[in-house]
């Protein structure tokens, strides 16, 4: 597995020299985006921050031939990584691949408010996020409810967030939870137990 | 079955994001009813996304810079990493907004996801042809939404310019044949084409200059190409 660090910019004299290659470590920014998703992990986020930043700062810069406004375009992305990390879905496509599209939007959306002076922000409609657009053929008729149910989650003591979130919106398994979470299995089911039963006395009989 | 799509520049176009609004919109339209183009802009979206972030693409524009300028920028990044965590806000899942749909002599259509937060003007007739023009402020490059209804047709007529029909619903047709709901039909200066439908069609189009008439007494109906451009 190649090391955190031979991707990082500041260890770009170690990369050159021994370990320098094109390939993306896609298991390991999945990873970092599940930890951003869960934990809400900083330093998962630094992590994803650091691979990303510099890249999306050229890029934009390229296209927009501004640097403080390539800056708005890396902080405004980044800032949507950490507000949606728990949208994204490993199963529709790599973390790259996202992460390239709100890139993509954003800047349109800058360009467009320059060139036509139009803050409409159409991009999200243009290019939907991947996850968005299945997450409203599976639970559309379900989000009233699922909003609702996420209110009454917020209320669980934060441990038991963890557990809930993980099982029931990132579907992980219990066993991938332990790990992740590095907890005994144990504990991780008495906390999925716990959570349920404070869940289930707040949303009343009838949600059974 | 849909016999017409874009060309693979403009899929390129619109999956790096340097096509006008009015053209990426168009394009979203389609692949969202053409499972072969949605595919191929699936394919191209990875590819382009890997490339970008390799880091031979990084070092690439990085071979020149010195080492204290990386350093300078990754303390900048602490200050911007602390200001994005710093917030607990966490983005809702979509926004359930509702359809939104537009009339034309009677007729009810729900217009494209891409088109719900366009600005739409006034709808305005002549005979059979109706238009709504989409406000998208691309100064020479207009957008519409144009019903022609059960019997009626554009006269024959060339493009200054370019122009996208984009047909929404129902038929029409013309001397290269008949076309579906999906068809993406982009011209060019050098085409000549005179639609016509049977039973109504609604359309997307896009043209960047007043669509002109080629045949003798259609010459005087050049203010219907204005109003359709």
């Amino acid at each position: 597995m190649l090391s955190v660090h031979s991707v990082l910019p500041s260890d770009k004299a170690n990369a050159t020299s021994n370990n320098m290659t094109n390939e993306i470590n896609h298991p390991e920014l999945c990873q970092w985006l599940k930890s951003i998703a869960i934990d809400r992990d900083k330093q998962a986020f630094t992590q994803v921050f650091r691979f990303f930043a510099p890249k999306i700062q050229r890029i934009a810069q390229s296209k927009i031939n501004s640097e403080a406004l390539a800056a708005e375009v890396v902080q405004d992305t980044m800032s949507n990584v950490w507000r949606k990390a728990h949208l994204f879905d490993d199963s529709k496509g790599a973390v790259t691949t996202w992460v390239y599209t709100i890139m993509r939007n954003v800047t349109f959306d800058l360009l467009r408010k320059m060139k036509a002076n139009r803050e409409d922000n159409l991009s999200d409609d243009i290019w939907p996020l991947a996850e968005l657009a299945n997450t409203e053929e599976e639970v559309f008729t379900d989000h009233i409810q699922s909003r609702n149910l996420q209110g009454i989650i917020a209320t669980l003591p934060e441990n038991q967030q963890q557990v809930v979130k993980g099982f029931y919106f990132m579907e992980m398994s219990q066993e991938q939870l332990a790990v992740h979470l590095n907890l005994p299995l144990g504990t991780i089911k008495s906390r999925l137990r716990l959570a349920l039963g404070k869940l289930k006395l707040k949303l009343g009989d009838h949600h059974d | 079955m849909i016999k017409h799509h874009p060309k693979f520049e403009l899929l390129q176009g619109f999956v790096d994001g340097d096509l006008p609004a009015s053209l990426a919109a168009g394009i979203a339209i389609h692949t969202d009813m053409c499972a072969s183009c949605q595919q191929k802009v699936g394919q191209l979206t990875e590819q382009v996304a890997e490339a970008s972030f390799e880091q031979s693409f990084y070092h690439k524009i990085m071979v020149n810079n010195e080492e204290n300028l990386t350093e300078i920028a990754e303390m900048d990044f602490d200050d911007v990493i602390n200001q994005i965590t710093a917030s607990d806000d966490v983005a809702p899942t979509k926004d359930f907004c509702d359809e939104r749909s537009i009339n034309f002599k009677g007729m009810q259509y729900t217009l494209p996801s891409a088109l719900r937060n366009i600005e739409l003007g006034n709808t305005v007739q002549i005979g059979k042809l109706s238009r709504a023009r989409l406000n998208l402020g691309e100064s020479e490059i207009h957008t519409n939404l144009l019903h022609i209804g059960p019997g009626g047709s554009i006269p024959e007529h060339t493009h200054k310019g370019f122009e996208l029909t984009l047909l929404l619903a129902g038929t029409f047709a013309d001397a290269q044949g008949q076309y579906v709901a999906g068809d993406f039909i982009m011209l060019d200066k050098r085409d000549q084409h005179q639609p016509a439908t049977e039973h109504g069609c609604l359309c997307y189009t896009v043209a960047n200059d007043a669509l002109h008439f080629t045949q003798g007494i259609n010459k005087l109906l050049n203010p219907i190409g204005a109003f359709i451009y």
